[in-house]
């Protein structure tokens, strides 16, 4: 195995910037995931990384070497692709058994030894039964379970894993999603994964780098991508709901500090909060403008009021989660989700019933506005 | 709007004798927000297409509101339909979208206006009004279907999965609209959908089918607590229900085999005494599981962490209890917890949340809370 390690790499196709600067380092044996919308660039990252797509400037090191000029069939990855790429002529165990076969990596496995590490392989992601099918016969989640084992059936340098598990359905996923991180820290294997769904992310990754439209808008452990977001961007992407982003100004009244969303609600803000809202501050037309992100789960909601600085806001509408509730309340440009259950109760609320909230001050964020998020 | 029931209705495919819905019975109450839940081949679509009138009925009886409805056709059903896409007229503006039903029936053009208008104002389409679905994201698109559905008042919504493919970034926001509407319009709702946190988000009660037949019909928590078979209670729950082989040593009392010996585990309730000896299966939620560092219990049982999944704000343990067949278990654990791989960790069942099943059937009544 090996470490990956990428300079200040910038893809252009014509005039349009795909990746822009992107720096990051993988350690060896390390889960790296790179998670973002469409079109953010995660394939093309992970496609120059395979050597399919030239690097316009910067540099990827694998371990201390550079790799830039070295052609797909010399770097020694294994790549899964989101379109699977089966051999259409070729069975199942065939498809699997095609990265041992190939002389490049000087195998030369006996047909015993080949067959037992495809099966262990096929059996461990739960397809061993399938071996002898042709793809055309397989639905797309068996397609795509192939197409992974193929990967993961050799030993690499480095796997880069583009979308492997996103077509299987939601139960076959999560299991699959299990037996993946168990893989990777059973063989210690550096693995470069895309994904647009930040739940795999979270799971799977020791390290994340959120791409935003080439660029890497944070990078970090899950932990810190998840309780401590960078951007409103990054706080919206990841969570379900995703964090709560509210626009407001700030206002100050006798020495202290408030934040006021409209005519919704306003707060007054803790001493130590104001260092990082005024960096977040934009002055517009005469008013201190700023974003307030804040999870779901932080948020207190009860027909009481709880401190000085609760509020009252409507109730839009209650659903539910197996063991919770989210309740979602309604402002005049949003809306605001509050996760609710265990001893606080799961918020038996009537319909526009005003219900007291109180903000968790010490997981409240202050951003720039750069993402809309107007009413969906 | 309209209670809706279904009488022993059948749907068999000609083709093959394929058998799509069987003897299926059960009653949407009126203003009930009932989901129909299954995996894919379960029987959830043709059950849609009878209620929409778009399919024939083989035997039995659709009825609305008491009356058979199995040869009205589905314009005289007075139905409102929403599917997975979104199926607007990209030529007409999102305005001409909404009130489409409307002109169909050669309503005046006031009249129009001020439904439109009024639907417009629940789903904050107002802004768009003049603009053409094309430019609109999928999110705003699925909401003007919405509104073209429900701009009539009508006898029962059916909705196909609405959302399921939606982002994350506006699901949670769909459903608190879909929520929203059902209960200011006052609507009857049908709501079809292979995924179980979407049905459980939304529903008043579930119907789940698997293979053509109905499982169990009941709310969230009949289903949660009282699953009427080894499917639904593997069907519901995410991560799913954890299945260990027991032993039933007293009407009280079960027994799980571990590496360090047999664990003799309290559940609630009171079995009959010819269950004594039994090999049967252990159910055990993952997000009802106490774990320990230490060893709690003389029924504590050991078992070494083997991967652990972040998810925010909750973590998801796979517990490794021996080495011998179905030995993992799955655990929710607070985010704020850590855990390290290998690390011994102690389970400790209380006896709330056992569930027994012999040959995929439930023996323990439990309690619903």
């Amino acid at each position: 195995m090996a470490g990956v390690k990428l300079e200040n790499v910038t893809k252009l196709y014509g005039q349009k910037m795909a990746v822009k600067e992107v720096s990051f380092t993988c350690k060896e044996g390390e889960f790296y995931s790179i998670v973002g919308p469409t079109g953010a660039g995660k394939s093309t990252i992970l496609k120059m990384l395979a050597g399919i797509e030239n690097i316009t400037s910067g540099t990827i090191y694998f371990n201390s070497r550079v790799v830039n000029d070295l052609p797909p069939q010399e770097r020694n990855v294994s790549m899964a692709f989101e379109t699977y790429n089966l051999y259409p002529h070729f069975n199942v165990y065939g498809n699997i058994a095609f990265p041992l076969r190939a002389s490049r990596w000087g195998l030369k496995l006996s047909p015993q030894e080949e067959r037992r590490r495809v099966e262990e392989i096929a059996n461990f992601l739960g397809i061993i039964e399938l071996l002898e099918r042709l793809p055309q016969y397989l639905s797309g989640g068996q397609k795509q379970r192939v197409s992974l084992a193929r990967a993961l059936v050799r030993k690499p340098e480095v796997y880069l894993l583009d979308e492997p598990i996103a077509h299987l359905d939601a139960r076959l996923k999560f299991s699959t999603q299990t037996l993946l991180k168990e893989f990777a820290s059973k063989y210690r294997s550096t693995i470069i994964y895309v994904t647009h769904d930040y739940r795999e992310a979270l799971a799977l990754s020791d390290h994340i780098a959120v791409l935003r439209k080439g660029v890497i808008e944070q990078e970090g452990t899950p932990e810190e991508i998840y309780n401590t977001p960078a951007t409103d961007f990054v706080g919206g992407l990841i969570g379900e709901p995703p964090m709560n982003l509210i626009d407001g100004e700030i206002i100050s009244r006798d020495g202290k500090t408030f934040f006021k969303a409209g005519d919704d609600f306003t707060i007054q803000i803790r001493d130590d909060m104001i260092n990082s809202m005024k960096k977040a501050v934009i002055q517009k037309d005469g008013r201190t403008i700023i974003r307030l992100g804040i999870r779901c789960e932080h948020i207190k909601a009860s027909r009481q009021k709880t401190s000085e600085n609760s509020f009252q806001l409507p109730v839009y509408a209650i659903t539910h989660e197996a063991e919770s509730s989210i309740v979602t309340f309604q402002l005049k440009d949003s809306f605001l989700h509050v996760k609710m259950g265990g001893e606080s109760g799961f918020g038996d609320y009537n319909l526009s019933e005003m219900v007291w909230l109180d903000f968790d001050q010490n997981h409240m964020f202050f951003y720039h506005n750069t993402v809309d998020v107007s009413k969906v | 709007m309209s209670r809706v029931d279904l009488n022993h209705v059948w749907k068999i495919y000609p083709r093959g004798n394929v058998v799509g819905v069987k003897d299926l019975t059960f009653t949407c109450n009126d203003k009930e927000f009932l989901a129909v839940l299954g995996p894919s081949g379960g029987g959830k679509s043709s059950t849609l297409r009878m209620l929409a009138g778009l399919e024939e009925i083989s035997r039995g009886e659709i009825l609305f509101d008491g009356k058979v409805v199995n040869h009205v056709g589905p314009a005289e059903r007075n139905i409102a339909l929403a599917f997975e896409s979104y199926a607007l007229y990209q030529r007409l503006t999102v305005y001409e979208n909404i009130a489409f039903p409307l002109r169909a029936r050669r309503m005046k053009h006031a009249e129009v206006d001020q439904k439109v208008k009024y639907i417009a104002e629940l789903l904050d389409l107002i802004p768009v009004l003049n603009k053409y679905p094309s430019v609109l994201a999928g999110g705003h698109q699925q909401r003007v279907s919405l509104a073209r559905a429900f701009i009539r008042k009508p006898n029962v919504t059916l909705l196909d999965e609405p959302i399921s493919h939606m982002d994350q970034r506006v699901r949670a926001t769909l459903r608190a609209r879909i929520r929203r509407l059902h209960d200011e319009l006052r609507l009857t709702t049908v709501y079809v959908t292979h995924d179980q946190a979407e049905a459980i988000s939304l529903c008043d009660r579930v119907a789940i089918l698997n293979k053509a037949e109905l499982q169990q019909i009941g709310t969230v928590d009949d289903i949660w607590n009282q699953p009427a078979n080894r499917f639904v209670a593997y069907f519901v729950g995410e991560p799913a229900m954890n299945f260990i082989n027991g032993r039933i040593e007293t009407p009280q009392d079960v027994s799980i085999a571990t590496p360090k010996g047999k664990r003799v585990i309290r559940f609630s309730g009171e079995l009959d005494t010819k269950y004594v000896g039994a090999e049967i299966t252990v159910g055990v939620r993952p997000q009802q599981i106490e774990v320990s560092r230490n060893k709690k219990y003389e029924a504590s049982i050991p078992g070494s962490v083997k991967v652990i999944e972040f998810q925010g704000d909750t973590t998801v343990l796979t517990i490794k209890l021996g080495d011998v067949g179905n030995s993992e278990v799955k655990v929710v654990v607070p985010a704020a917890e850590r855990y390290s791989t290998s690390a011994t960790l102690w389970l400790n069942f209380s006896p709330d949340i056992i569930y027994l099943f012999d040959n995929d059937m439930p023996i323990l009544r439990r309690k619903v809370h």
